[in-house]
């Protein structure tokens, strides 16, 4: 099972768990629907599109409505520390929610105790969380943008709008040295697939590739395009691909993805989902080396 | 016979301090935020963030747009909000602009706002990870600089007060633009 998980942006709706479909411009979970818009719709979107072309089985979400008060975060917390070692998902990933340091250290504590420990990846506030509370070395994958990685690299800042103005002054072409300071201070996943003009896929401090083509600076203005990106890492993690080989074909597929697309600052996400099944038809046997990828549960 | 087994706490663990004049108010402070939902405890204050009282309450940091809003509403007086950590620096305050031809995209700590030139409609936000931001990005696509919500007044977290930040300036250069 792939497991996901973060708030939307709907006060009403309770804490809801299920296998995710697809209801138009909608997500459909537990008769409940949310948008395909910036933040846990994008990545849950981005991750359907994934298994939806390679015939494995959909994502499990678990979500809740949130808008900024936390209690659809707290329920989301909560569930999973209760139930993941009964849920058993091969792989968790962490989106959108209200960072709580504490209750971050009881997920990860909870992860421990599962029979086989899931493949945990993490962006937008859960990265925050797992950062501020100590526990980045505990996640396999994060993806952080060159603002967030300067906030990993801060080993004082507990949120990006805390640290301190000489990281943020920097651009994305330093990034090998804030990387090498995060991977200091333990403060890094195995792998970080730092997002920007330039792409770098890091793996254990080591810089491993970077990506910069094709080059579609619009991206960076649409809200959900850093979300896609996320959601196509976890779900090639599914699919089978090494952890550092998910990271590169996400980060290729969301450049693509944009190109087709032709975006410019006012293009909405959606539109640049629609696009991944043209991208993975065009690209995917070529990047991943296979053209069969089996590593999931298929249907 | 079997023992009852107590539910598990979770020991609250704040990032941030909420500093008082006087122990009245930090109590006031207390009450106002629990009954709001707030995870929060009383707590004395590092000495070197002593400024009145050595009463503080620790507070989860991201929180503070929306704790300041409380305060306001419920008339709760405090001196400071200060991030718990000594190695922590202010609150960001510096922006980044850039240029895409019809549109300006304006970065401020971990967000960023693009604005049509012309119009001064808003097209599009980014970034941020709080469960507040979808909102503000459904809320303020669409709408005039100057017509749209104020995240500061609709959101929670510190995310939402960047989002702000970019506003005010993307409001500043549109204003700007248009006088010349």
């Amino acid at each position: 099972m792939m497991l996901i998980a973060g708030t939307v942006p709907d006060k009403n709706m309770p804490l809801t768990v299920g296998e995710i479909g697809s209801d138009g411009d909608y997500l459909a979970v537990g008769g409940h629907r949310f948008p395909c818009a910036q933040g846990t719709g994008a990545m849950v979107s981005a991750a359907l599109t994934v298994t939806d072309y390679l015939k494995l089985n959909r994502p499990t979400v678990v979500v809740a409505g949130d808008v900024g008060e936390g209690k659809g975060s707290r329920a989301i917390y909560e569930y999973i520390i209760q139930n993941v070692k009964s849920l058993a998902p091969r792989v968790l990933a962490l989106h959108y929610w209200l960072p709580d340091m504490a209750l971050t250290r009881r997920l990860c504590d909870a992860v421990e105790k599962c029979d086989e420990r899931p493949i945990m990846i993490a962006d937008a506030a859960s990265m925050y969380s797992a950062k501020a509370a100590g526990m980045a070395s505990r996640f396999d994958i994060f993806t952080p943008d060159a603002t967030e990685m300067a906030f990993l690299a801060d080993p004082a800042a507990t949120h990006p709008a805390y640290i301190a103005r000489h990281l943020f002054d920097t651009d994305i072409t330093k990034t090998p040295e804030l990387v090498d300071i995060a991977y200091r201070n333990k403060n890094a996943p195995k792998v970080l697939l730092v997002k920007g003009a330039i792409d770098y896929i890091i793996r254990d401090g080591e810089i491993i590739e970077t990506v910069d083509q094709p080059d579609v600076p619009a991206l960076e203005a649409i809200g959900g395009t850093g979300d896609t990106i996320t959601g196509l890492v976890a779900a090639f993690v599914y699919a089978g691909l090494e952890l550092q080989e998910a990271a590169i074909v996400a980060a290729k597929a969301n450049r693509m993805a944009g190109k087709y697309a032709r975006p410019t600052p006012a293009t909405r996400v959606n539109k640049i989902i629609e696009q991944f099944p043209v991208v993975f038809e065009r690209h995917l046997c070529e990047w991943s080396g296979e053209c069969c990828i089996t590593g999931g549960e298929n249907e | 016979m079997g023992f009852l087994r107590r539910k598990e706490k979770t020991a609250f663990e704040g990032d941030g301090l909420v500093l008082f004049a006087d122990v009245q108010a930090a109590l006031k402070a207390e009450r106002a935020l629990k009954r709001a939902g707030h995870t929060i405890s009383l707590v004395a204050p590092p000495p070197r963030l002593r400024k009145g009282c050595d009463l503080a309450v620790a507070i989860n940091l991201v929180e503070q747009p929306g704790i300041e809003r409380l305060f306001e509403e419920k008339d709760v007086y405090y001196v400071a909000i200060v991030p718990l950590d000594e190695g922590c620096s202010e609150l960001l305050d510096i922006v980044q602009v850039t240029d895409f031809g019809n549109w300006t995209m304006v970065k401020a700590g971990n967000m960023k706002l693009s604005f049509d030139k012309g119009s001064g409609v808003i097209v599009n936000t980014s970034g941020g990870g709080c469960p507040d931001i979808p909102v503000m990005h459904a809320e303020m696509i669409g709408k005039k600089l100057d017509e749209a919500p104020k995240p500061k007044e609709i959101g929670f977290t510190l995310c939402a007060l960047m989002l702000h930040r970019a506003l005010e300036e993307c409001l500043r250069l549109w204003q700007g633009s248009e006088q010349k």
